[in-house]
């Protein structure tokens, strides 16, 4: 079993996963991410390490993507339509509805504020998605007829899936990222007891025992309350699914208790088509949700409505979700600019910003911001940064681990130093090893496959026949000839062997020479041998042969004398691989000398 | 380097080299050294590392760390090697000694941070870095540092021992070309010094009996080979050629397979390329030797060369085919066909074992097949392909696969047993039964071929990208169909053929995959594309229920199908309403209706696709004159107009100022304006009736509005392509001599209105906003204002201002530098947290 992790640089660097995993010949990419921080080629990962000869179709038998964040699907129609990968991908029905509408809203920023041309376009996307096979939970998938994959529900955004990957009896669990505490709209990840030989593992949150989402959230609806009631104007950059959705219900419950008058937006009319699939996969959300369904569906806002360029000068307060995420470019950067120069007004930023972005500069503290035309925006509104991301930090990963009871684990999409602490945790809590290899770095795992031999009927009954009856308790040894043909083993007896190869018999003899101190004539000397065996093996078939040799058996015994020294005769003695046994048996007593009285 | 950036840089440095600072982001390291690069690309002076004192004073320190940071260490390191990639910065680096610290046996690499990967890849990367000239080369010989380039070619991290290989092909290539005074020969063989210390290392692996130090020698060769044109690289050849013969011939050797790519390399270079030259016997000979599988990449590059031996052509052709041969063979009772080849290369119960093996089978036929893909891309082929028995091959292996073949021989039952169902082999077989078709000569098939076809279009066993398979090569012998058609006057064939791919579309428009649905669509609208002129064509679809089962599907839940309606649909209308004699009477077709129900989707589809395929649509129906009249024209332009002016998805938008740019041209053409594109008019001014004429239908369809918003829009590309098309109506409206002063137009109260929009646009198009509501009396309908407007307002200011992407800004040094300064002391949670 070998697994490499694919990803620009040498290092363990958080962002694109890629993962590729050779189990039992077969080879399976995990995830095919994407690093929003460059616009060069760095932001995908380097396919040309996967096989240095021939095509990845070839190569590769499926590609798993676990969830539709970016970081792990954002290079997919990239590796698709122009690197060129023409075999089956797998993800979750929600994935698949959820994951264009991403790839989209990427793709558009990146065209737009760049300019980049060197893009994968709307109609690569959608032929990337129609290449997909959409998996159900705990549904067996036959990828072929060895390979075979099981998504497991993993929490952390919509459709998200920990998956496991087989072949005969060995097997992969590869975890995406995933969160073992359920949300506001998510449940928690949960796998049974696979006892897969290597669980692969994110380890974001590797060390850290993250301080409870109820308290980021109460934090999130006091910031945004205040601001509302003093008047002011609240900007949130997001990204157009995941968490937008989270915060949404929870503005919704939050205006609805407090009966809050101030309106809120949702830009680019993502809304419907994003609440459409929430409502659509229901049974991927949380229990709460599922169970509240039936008289009011949670995604239905009353609260919440499509926002219009128009309304960002109406005076008053107001909440507004807004395109892109990191302040970069279009909806969200034109309202931030109308915005920033008050001070009653804030954004609030929900997730992670590259460097270069208004968003990564305003995040670390920047306050003069130089915009196009070397205009000057003075940032006066309130900033603030609240992660909600559900990821499992070190508590989960444990209870994970627990739940799989894995024989090795694989910790990726962290921080090295935070993962050497899991690392030891881990290897001291289970007794199973850890490994944390750097991207380009291969690690290979020793598995002891258990092999299935089938056996012929007519060996089994001729064992059957000359021994006990099988008994469940007493392994018994068999004796046969192993065919491998076709990735099968078979046992079969050593002549139907021969018929089924075509193969004549040989014989096998071991031949072994005795020195025996005797003046007498050799075939008084033979006789003498002949009486003392005659009288040892009283069992036997001793025979002595007109041609002056014995048989023992297959086992054969000539005399001549020797040609120097005529008083010592020698004894040549032959015996068949069947009877090695008696034929060393013999040698030995043989090599003892003759006794006196036998003539 | 600006002085902005020079006073930031000692700052920057400090924060770096500071351990209490949280790691910087990678990417923030990443472009620091990317600009390093560029500042030094090309200025090899001293100056950089004088001017800036603080860059080897922040070496220094980082240096001096105890326990320096992997992430810092590799960056230093990288940027040493930057540095040091002149000649004059490598001996100021010296001085300070800073070099042999860090690449030196003291530094890094015998310490306990040369554990992590970064670190070593940062080592690497530096020497590659400043390995450019001698003093460098003899440092790292005389340091002992090659042989641990030797011993990272094996590292752990595959990053790391692929730069490691590189770097060797490097530093040889360096070393014999900056070194040698005269011509090497193989009589008098005179390697420099760090060239011999390489190729010695080179002999020595490929004699070793580790399998890993053969395969790192036989990469780095073909790294060698494939970057490395010189004629010193055959004496270098001539050397180790016996040791790489005998790869072929022993058995036991693992590394056979990396010799295609070795061979290829060298096939490619002309060193070797004398069809003289004992190279192309050990090329044929490794076409012998190589299992069916190792071979395929080398026959299929021979194949590409430009020059080669014929012969060897034909040995890897032969080898290529096999395969097929095999399939066609193993399908056909004996004597029936006489098979793809007369004699094999190698031999033959080699790939019919691997053929029928589970294992292999399929994917030496994937293989196969997507090397015959390639090689019928090639517009010129060096050989001659026996088509017609290609064909055959392809037919019966899809037969294969769906199970409609089952051979007597018991090969081919095994084989077809092994290729059931398999989707992987029909996808490539039907990618290579589309590349076939343009190849002329096996035409007596295409009945056949066409029931092969006809079951994979129909059969529900089908997956969808099959499917979408069998419509790309179904939609390409169609074609072929309809030109022999022409030829041979079979019409009856082609209307029968038709018939039943029309039936069978039927049922798949109605599929419950969507997947399926917008294949089917997209089939459609690449038939009508390529075959509207046929009368055949059009009469067989118009009869079938195709077109209003598209129609339907305009009201598809899925939006990718609605979007592949609309363009469907688009084209359909060619040949109902738009044909001249369209074959079609009645009603059954109403034009209006479409129209009103695209329009409909265009202004209230919640997605964007849908809207795109409709202005798209829209644009080329314009295009091609299908729009009626002038009047007619006019009121649809205006229609769409004040549609997409409001739409929320930027590339709507853009499609409708395509539209305009369409229309204008189109209008200024049709009143006879003397040029119809948008060229100044330089000398004479255009007769300004027509002039008037045009400018008014502009100010009637609420263009200027549209166009000159669009300057402000929050979407650059929206803005700029606006900005184009006015600066090209200003050059048909104003010769360059006439265009106004902005001053003194302030008077009346339309010059008072245009002086207000100018400021506006100014600075509307920076902040991408332009005032709701706000007109400040500017009547866009009004042609004596947008007349003034544009010939007053300054638009190639607007348009410079507007394609200085703001990326300007962003990427900019001095940001990049202001943003690592500004992360310090603030430990920051959210680079965990993506998106």
């Amino acid at each position: 079993l070998v697994c490499l992790c694919l990803g620009p640089g040498a290092g363990q660097d958080v962002g694109r996963s890629c993962i590729l995993v050779s189990i039992a010949g077969k080879n399976v990419m995990l995830d095919c991410g994407m690093h929003m921080g460059y616009n060069d080629d760095r932001r995908f990962p380097d396919f040309s390490y996967i096989t240095q000869n021939g095509r990845l179709t070839d190569f590769l038998d499926c590609v798993i993507i676990s969830h539709f964040h970016l970081d792990h699907c954002g290079a997919l129609p990239y590796f698709s339509e122009m690197v060129g990968y023409d075999g089956p991908i797998y993800m979750t029905h929600p994935t698949k509805a959820i994951c264009p509408i991403l790839l989209e809203d990427y793709r558009k920023i990146t065209v737009d504020k760049k300019g980049e041309t060197n893009f994968f376009t709307s109609q690569m996307i959608k032929d990337c998605m129609k290449k997909v096979v959409a998996v159900h939970l705990h549904q067996t998938v036959q990828v072929d007829e060895e390979l075979e994959i099981k998504a497991y529900y993993a929490g952390h955004v919509l459709g998200a899936a920990m998956f496991q990957i087989k072949v005969g009896c060995e097997s992969v669990v590869y975890t995406g990222d995933y969160n073992m505490t359920p949300d506001r709209h998510l449940g928690a990840a949960w796998i049974d007891k696979c006892r897969p030989d290597l669980l692969i593992s994110e380890s974001t949150y590797a060390t850290t025992i993250r301080d409870s989402k109820r308290c980021r959230e109460r934090d999130f609806l006091k910031k945004v309350h205040e601001t509302v009631e003093r008047g002011g104007k609240v900007l949130i950059p997001v990204f157009a699914l995941g968490r937008a959705q989270e915060l949404c219900i929870l503005l919704e419950t939050f205006w609805e208790r407090m009966n809050l008058k101030a309106p809120i937006y949702f830009s680019t009319g993502l809304t419907e088509k994003a609440n459409h699939y929430y409502k659509l996969f229901i049974t991927w959300t949380n229990q709460k949700i599922r169970k509240t369904f039936v008289q009011r569906n949670m995604f239905e806002f009353k609260h919440i409505k499509a926002f219009d360029r128009a309304f960002a000068d109406n005076p008053g307060p107001m909440v507004v979700f807004a395109t892109p995420g990191m302040l970069h470019a279009g909806q969200s950067l034109q309202i931030f600019r109308k915005w920033a120069g008050n001070e009653k007004n804030m954004v609030i930023m929900p997730g992670y910003c590259v460097q270069g972005t208004v968003g990564h500069k305003i995040l670390s503290g920047q306050r003069k911001l130089e915009m196009e035309g070397r205009q000057i925006l003075e940032v006066k509104m309130q900033v603030e940064y609240m992660s909600f991301s559900a990821h499992a930090d070190a508590k989960g990963i444990m209870q994970l681990i627990r739940q799989a009871e894995p024989r090795n684990v694989l910790l990726v999409h962290g921080e090295a130093k935070k993962m050497e602490f899991l690392k030891q945790k881990i290897e001291q809590e289970f007794h199973v090893s850890c490994y944390m290899p750097a991207n380009g770095e291969t690690t290979t795992i020793f598995t002891n496959p258990s092999i299935p031999v089938d056996i012929s009927l007519g060996l089994l009954k001729r064992e059957t026949a000359i021994g006990l009856l099988p008994d469940a308790k007493k392994p018994k040894l068999m004796h046969g000839t192993l065919i491998m043909k076709d990735n099968s083993f078979r046992l079969v007896s050593p002549e139907q062997a021969l018929k089924e190869l075509g193969l004549a018999e040989h014989q096998l003899r071991f031949t072994c020479r005795v020195h025996i101190q005797d003046l007498r004539k050799e075939h008084e000397t033979v006789l003498r041998v002949y009486n003392h065996l005659k009288g040892v093996l009283k069992d036997y078939s001793v025979q002595h042969l007109p041609d002056g040799s014995i048989t023992v058996e297959s086992i054969l015994i000539q005399a001549t004398a020797h040609s120097e020294d005529q008083g010592t005769k020698v004894l040549l003695v032959s015996w068949t691989y069947q009877d090695e046994e008696l034929g060393s048996f013999l040698t030995s007593l043989l090599k003892k000398g003759l006794p006196q009285g036998a003539s | 380097m600006t002085r902005e950036c020079s006073l930031l840089l000692p700052r920057v440095c400090a924060a770096l080299a500071d351990p209490r600072q949280p790691g910087s982001d990678d990417t923030c390291l990443e472009k620091l050294l990317d600009w390093f690069r560029s500042l030094t690309e090309f200025d090899p002076t001293v100056e950089l590392v004088q001017d800036n004192p603080c860059l080897t004073e922040f070496i220094a320190s980082v240096l001096a760390l105890p326990e320096p940071s992997p992430s810092i260490l590799s960056f230093t390191l990288r940027l040493a090697g930057i540095l040091a990639a002149s000649e004059s910065r490598f001996h100021h680096l010296q001085q300070e000694k800073l070099l042999v610290r860090l690449f030196g046996t003291d530094g890094p690499l015998n310490s306990a941070v040369w554990e992590d990967a970064s670190v070593r890849s940062g080592w690497v990367e530096g020497v590659h870095s400043m390995m450019h000239h001698q003093p460098a080369l003899y440092f790292l010989c005389n340091g002992g540092g090659i042989d641990v380039i030797f011993a990272l070619q094996g590292d752990p991290s595959l990053f790391v021992a692929s730069a490691a290989s590189r770097l060797l092909v490097h530093m040889l290539i360096l070393s014999v070309e900056s070194e040698t005074t005269k011509p090497l020969s193989t009589q008098d063989c005179d390697w420099p010094a760090c060239a011999q210390v390489i190729i010695k290392h080179i002999e020595d692996s490929l004699q070793s009996s580790s399998a890993s130090h053969i395969e790192q020698s036989l990469k780095l060769l073909t790294n060698l080979f494939g970057s490395c044109r010189a004629p010193w690289t055959e004496v270098l050849w001539l050397g180790i050629a016996k040791q790489i013969e005998s790869f072929l011939t022993e058995e036991t050797v693992q590394a056979r397979h990396m010799l295609a790519n070795l061979l290829l390399n060298m096939a490619r270079s002309p060193v070797f390329c004398d069809p003289e030259g004992s190279f192309w016997a050990l090329v044929t000979s490794a076409l012998e030797h190589l299992t069916p599988v190792q071979a395929g990449p080398l026959a299929v590059g021979i194949l590409r060369l430009y020059k080669c031996p014929q012969d060897v052509r034909i040995q890897a052709l032969t080898v290529l085919l096999q395969p097929m041969d095999c399939i066609l063979r193993a399908a056909s009772q004996p004597l029936e066909y006489a098979g793809l080849l007369d004699e094999s290369v190698s031999d033959p119960a080699a790939v019919e074992s691997l053929l029928s093996s589970k294992s292999s089978g399929a994917s030496l036929l994937c293989q196969t097949l997507a090397r015959l893909e390639e090689l019928l891309s090639l517009i010129h082929l060096p050989v001659d392909l026996p088509y017609t028995s290609l064909l055959r091959s392809l037919m019966t292996i899809l037969q294969f696969c769906n199970g409609f073949l089952n051979p007597a021989s018991p090969l081919g039952s095994t084989i077809s047993r092994i290729l059931i169902n398999c989707f992987r082999v029909q996808r490539s077989a039907l990618d290579v039964l589309a590349a076939l078709s343009e190849r002329k000569g096996c035409d007596t098939l295409i009945e056949s071929l066409f029931n092969v076809l006809l079951a994979y279009l129909e059969s529900p066993n089908t997956s969808p990208t099959v499917l979408k398979k069998t419509f790309q090569a179904t939609s390409k012998w169609l074609v072929r169909l309809h030109e022999l058609s022409c030829s041979n006057s079979q019409w009856q064939q082609t209307e029968k053929i038709l018939e039943d791919v029309f039936l069978v579309l039927q049922k798949r428009l109605c599929s419950p995959c969507w997947e399926v649905r917008d294949s089917s669509l997209e089939f459609l609208t690449v038939l009508i594309k390529c075959l509207r002129d046929q009368d055949e064509f059009r009469q067989s679809l118009l009869s079938s229920e195709v077109p209003r089962l598209t129609e339907n599907l305009l009201e598809d839940p899925e939006s990718y199908v609605r979007a592949s309606a609309v363009t469907a649909v688009g084209h359909l209308a060619f040949i109902t309403y738009f044909a001249p004699e369209s074959p079609v009477a009645g009603n059954e077709y109403n034009k209006e209706s479409t129209v009103a129900k695209l329009q409909e989707i265009l202004s209230a589809d919640p997605e964007g696709f849908p809207r795109r395929a409709v202005i798209s649509i829209f644009t080329k129906w314009l295009r091609q004159g299908c729009t009626g009249q002038l009047e007619d024209t006019e009121q649809f332009v205006s229609r769409v107009i004040q549609t997409v002016e409001h739409d929320l998805d930027w590339e709507v938008r853009l499609g409708g100022l395509e539209l305009v740019e369409v229309f204008c041209s189109q209008t200024i053409c049709q009143l006879g304006l003397p040029k119809c594109s948008y060229a100044p008019v330089s000398s004479a001014a255009p007769s300004s009736t027509h002039q008037n004429e045009s400018l008014q239908i502009f100010c009637r369809t609420k263009l200027f509005r549209f166009l000159f918003r669009s300057l402000c829009d929050c979407d650059k590309p929206v803005g700029q392509r606006a900005c184009d098309i006015l600066l090209g109506l200003r050059g048909n409206f104003y010769p360059i001599s006439t265009l106004k002063d902005s001053q003194g137009t302030e008077e009346s109260p339309a010059g008072q209105s245009i002086a207000w929009l100018q400021r506006t646009l100014r600075q509307g198009s920076l902040a991408q906003n332009f005032p709701i509501g706000a007109g400040n009396g500017v009547d866009f309908e009004d042609p004596e204002s947008m007349m003034l407007a544009l010939g007053t307002i300054d638009l190639e200011e607007l348009h410079d201002e507007l394609n200085k992407s703001s990326d300007h800004v962003e990427k900019s040094p001095q940001s990049l530098l202001q943003d690592i300064l500004a992360t310090v002391g603030t430990i920051e949670e959210n680079e965990a947290d993506c998106y």
